[in-house]
């Protein structure tokens, strides 16, 4: 029983840091149909700078997020005016997209190399200790993670559901031509939206690597997963993409406890395999199928 | 001064023009029919009047204002209401909250609530069921959305491209008798039309659109009493 509610602490983790990055880019591909290679940079780069801010300039740690979220926030807003607005309209957007993203990857991935170095860093975000209850330890590091993308998730929630700037988003996502017809404008609805994800992203990214420490490619792994997740949730599905998230956290901490570190990605994907060959669209996708 | 004046327009896709020197004045207050064969344009000048696709020659006017250069969005808020071809609802959302995205701009969502009443008096249909999900509506049901969604805008000219495409004939009936009641409360109306007999009946005036440009505009008892505009639009 102890073991159990071991897996299903760590897994929600797991499924946690997922979450926080993979509705950024469910919200990002719905909004616009963009799929936003630079996701895993974003991350990384929101981890440097939360331990840059709070190393370097010895601030305390909500200051640290703050910057990672502001930081992400403007990144996301640049890749908006510089890449995705000179695109938009031009034939094969979705192609065109995807490559030039992977461009602004390597580019931030090597500013982060060249700001920070190639060796490993510490997250200095760390709660030492735990809570124990009969047998089971609940790591305050993971408290933190999980409480930190619960509030990022119902800020999300609340902003895509009662806010006008979500109503904007909500309908450009289901429909683009109906949108502008009804006076949405949006070109900045997409600028809200990718700055919302590289905010996601980056704290995304300090959380990932409190638990992992900081690499200048660490954030490659974490967004992989959130492409299979939205994969599987299917493309664009915002709440699917965050129940799949956690769902596919804790079905790693189980396959990790029963067969290994080593399996886990592969059985992953192989259930992924099943699942699309299952549902083509994606376990919550109700559109036409994507195809990559 | 009319309420719409199209001057010259030409407009399409890329590099190829679907609209060639094309004219049309629209009065206020008017129910204009814009008729002729699929594929010379219909869709393509509604698109151009709201903003989806610029002229790449010819001006625009909104009571005597230039709206050529303008975004979709700022259209809108001048006064040009567009109901699309197959309506494009947002098929997640509910009846209600179509509705109310129609009436997404500042000024028209001060007037929302009296707005959503009109409309539930017309539509009573839509009153009964604006908490379900669009896309489990019939086909009727959605284009009363679409007309609704457009009338919750307000705005000075409503363009509606084929209310009546796709529906069975008891519902055509029933949506036709909503557009002549919208007709008869002096709104300002340009109707896309497939069936040209029956939109004759009720409009001020017709155009017929033929190969991109206007080559016939009159009255409506005009076009119905001259076989030969009817066989030439048949003939194309």
């Amino acid at each position: 029983m102890d073991v159990v509610l071991q897996i299903l602490v760590s897994g929600l983790t797991i499924g946690a840091m997922y979450a926080a990055s993979t509705i950024g880019l469910a919200l990002v591909y719905g909004a616009l149909n963009m799929l936003n290679m630079a996701q895993g940079a974003l991350l990384a780069f929101g981890g440097y700078v939360c331990m840059y801010v709070m190393d370097s300039l010895g601030l305390p740690a909500p200051l640290g997020l703050l910057a990672a979220l502001v930081t992400g926030g403007v990144l996301g807003l640049a890749i908006y005016a510089l890449v995705t607005r000179p695109m938009l309209g031009s034939a094969n957007f979705e192609t065109q997209i995807f490559i030039a993203t992977i461009g602004v990857g390597s580019v931030l991935q090597s500013a982060v190399l060249h700001l920070f170095g190639p060796q490993p860093k510490a997250q200095p975000l760390q709660i030492p200790g735990g809570l124990t209850l009969g047998g089971v330890t609940l790591p305050w590091q993971n408290v933190l993670i999980m409480g930190v993308t619960a509030l990022m998730l119902a800020g999300v929630a609340w902003l895509l559901g009662r806010t006008r700037a979500g109503l904007a988003i909500r309908a450009t996502a289901q429909n683009r031509v109906a949108a502008q017809l009804m006076g949405i404008r949006i070109g900045r609805v997409y600028a809200q939206v990718l700055m919302l994800s590289g905010a996601l992203a980056a704290v995304s990214g300090v959380m990932v690597s409190s638990l992992s420490g900081l690499l200048p490619t660490m954030g490659a792994d974490p967004m992989l997963k959130a492409f299979v997740i939205c994969v599987v949730a299917g493309l664009g599905n915002v709440p699917g993409a965050a129940l799949a998230a956690l769902v596919l956290g804790v079905l790693e901490a189980v396959i990790q406890y029963l067969f290994g570190v080593q399996y886990a990605f592969a059985i992953l994907l192989a259930l992924v395999i099943a699942v699309l060959i299952w549902r083509p669209y994606g376990l919550f996708g109700t559109r036409q199928v994507v195809r990559l | 001064m009319s309420l719409l004046e199209v001057a010259a327009v030409d407009a399409g896709y890329g590099a190829q023009a679907v609209l060639r020197n094309l004219s049309i004045t629209i009065e206020e207050g008017s129910f204009v029919a814009l008729v002729g064969p699929n594929g010379h344009g219909k869709t393509t000048l509604l698109r151009t009047l709201s903003g989806l696709l610029h002229p790449t020659r010819g001006e625009i006017r909104l009571a005597g204002r230039r709206v050529d250069r303008l975004r979709a969005d700022q259209i809108v808020a001048a006064g040009i209401i567009h109901v699309p071809q197959g309506d494009l609802l947002f098929p997640e959302m509910t009846v209600l909250e179509n509705l109310r995205l129609g009436a997404y701009l500042p000024e028209a969502a001060a007037a929302a609530p009296h707005r959503l009443e009109e409309v539930y008096a017309l539509l009573p249909k839509l009153q009964e069921r604006r908490f379900q999900v669009a896309s489990t509506l019939s086909g009727g049901e959605r284009r009363m959305v679409g007309i609704g969604r457009g009338l919750m805008a307000g705005g000075r000219i409503l363009m509606l491209d084929e209310p009546s495409l796709g529906l069975a004939p008891i519902i055509i009936d029933q949506i036709y008798e909503v557009i002549r009641a919208l007709a008869a409360s002096g709104r300002t109306i340009l109707v896309v039309e497939e069936n040209a007999m029956r939109i004759a009946e009720m409009a001020d005036r017709m155009h017929l659109l033929d190969n991109g440009t206007i080559s016939w505009s009159g009255g409506g008892a005009e076009f119905l009493s001259r076989p030969e505009i009817l066989s030439a639009y048949l003939g194309g």
